[in-house]
């Protein structure tokens, strides 16, 4: 009897483990129940984490960029295969052979890039004198649509432009426009 | 209730806890080192490589954790990457295998290094004609 006093003294008397486990039972469903949710939030996450594939479009539409941007025009000279003199060289059909690019492959039935380049005389910015497109220009409406978050996944597009001059000193702007698809391989369609 | 049985109780949770959470990291680890994903990323990398590089370039690749992957599955050295025009398939199990295809038209061999051999050389040898 003495020994239990003295017991309540040193340590208070608080009842961690009831004897009714009543409650024990609730609180282990209860446990299981935290346990599963937390479970199944984690496996969704990773799920939608490594679900949806890398999209790379857009660095690959920058490349393709600076492929053609490198093509036209080398240390801020034009190339003289596309004008020469202020005359226009160039034809449409030597793009992709001169600027040694591939846009169809047996990964895809149809081409999944569209290149678009146009050429300004540095007086008369709103008429371009030379254009040049190359690959598939069904996707360019895609660009027009891309604003719209629910389109945004169609494809990527990117535009760059910069100056340059041609072998008679003539001064251009250059504007490119990019559009790669890709889109069943860089987004959760 | 006995302070015997009260103490297994409460070990008993623990460690099924301890077991709950090593699943948990377990399947999340094994998600972000799976075939699919390394085989995703290492295609999509060498495909963006090869587009970035101009002719005359040599590139080392390192790929040991796609190597690792791929002897465990029973797949060669040889077989990871492979090119066929101008699409890039890496292959990490037997049935796998993902595609990225590149546009920039050169002329490319692939193949793994003899020494360290965790890499794998991209060689860019010219324009193609």
């Amino acid at each position: 009897m003495m020994k239990n006093k003295n017991k309540g003294f040193l340590i208070p008397p608080i009842n961690l483990f009831p004897r009714n486990r009543k409650g024990d039972k609730i609180l282990s469903v209860y446990w299981f129940a935290i346990l599963i949710i937390v479970a199944g939030g984690i496996f969704g996450m990773v799920y939608v984490f490594y679900g949806a594939p890398y999209d790379v479009r857009e660095i690959e539409s920058d490349l393709l960029i600076n492929k053609i941007a490198d093509c036209i025009s080398y240390a801020g000279k034009i190339n003289s295969n596309f004008i020469f003199n202020g005359v226009i060289i160039h034809n449409n059909e030597s793009l992709l052979k001169q600027c040694h690019l591939i846009f169809n492959s047996s990964e895809w039935d149809e081409e999944q890039y569209y290149a678009e380049i146009n050429f300004y005389r540095l007086g008369d910015l709103n008429n371009s004198f030379l254009n040049i497109y190359a690959g598939n220009n069904k996707w360019l409406a895609n660009c027009a649509i891309q604003e719209n978050k629910e389109f945004e996944k169609l494809a990527k597009c990117n535009r760059a432009s910069f100056y340059s001059v041609d072998n008679s000193n003539n001064q251009y702007i250059i504007k490119i426009l990019s559009v790669v698809r890709k889109a069943e391989k860089n987004a959760k369609l | 209730m006995k302070r015997g049985s009260l103490l297994v109780e409460n070990v008993i949770f623990i460690v099924l806890n301890l077991i709950f959470i090593t699943i948990l990291a377990f399947f999340i680890f094994r998600q972000g080192n799976g075939a699919i994903v390394l085989e995703q990323s290492y295609a999509k990398n060498i495909a963006l490589l090869i587009d970035t590089a101009k002719p005359i370039t040599e590139m080392k690749l390192n790929m040991e954790d796609a190597m690792t992957l791929a002897e465990k599955n029973g797949v060669r050295r040889e077989e990871i990457v492979t090119k066929k025009g101008n699409v890039i398939t890496v292959k990490l199990s037997k049935q796998g295998g993902y595609q990225y295809s590149f546009f920039n038209n050169v002329d490319v061999s692939i193949y793994p290094d003899v020494v360290p051999e965790k890499n794998y050389i991209i060689k860019i040898n010219g324009y193609n004609q």
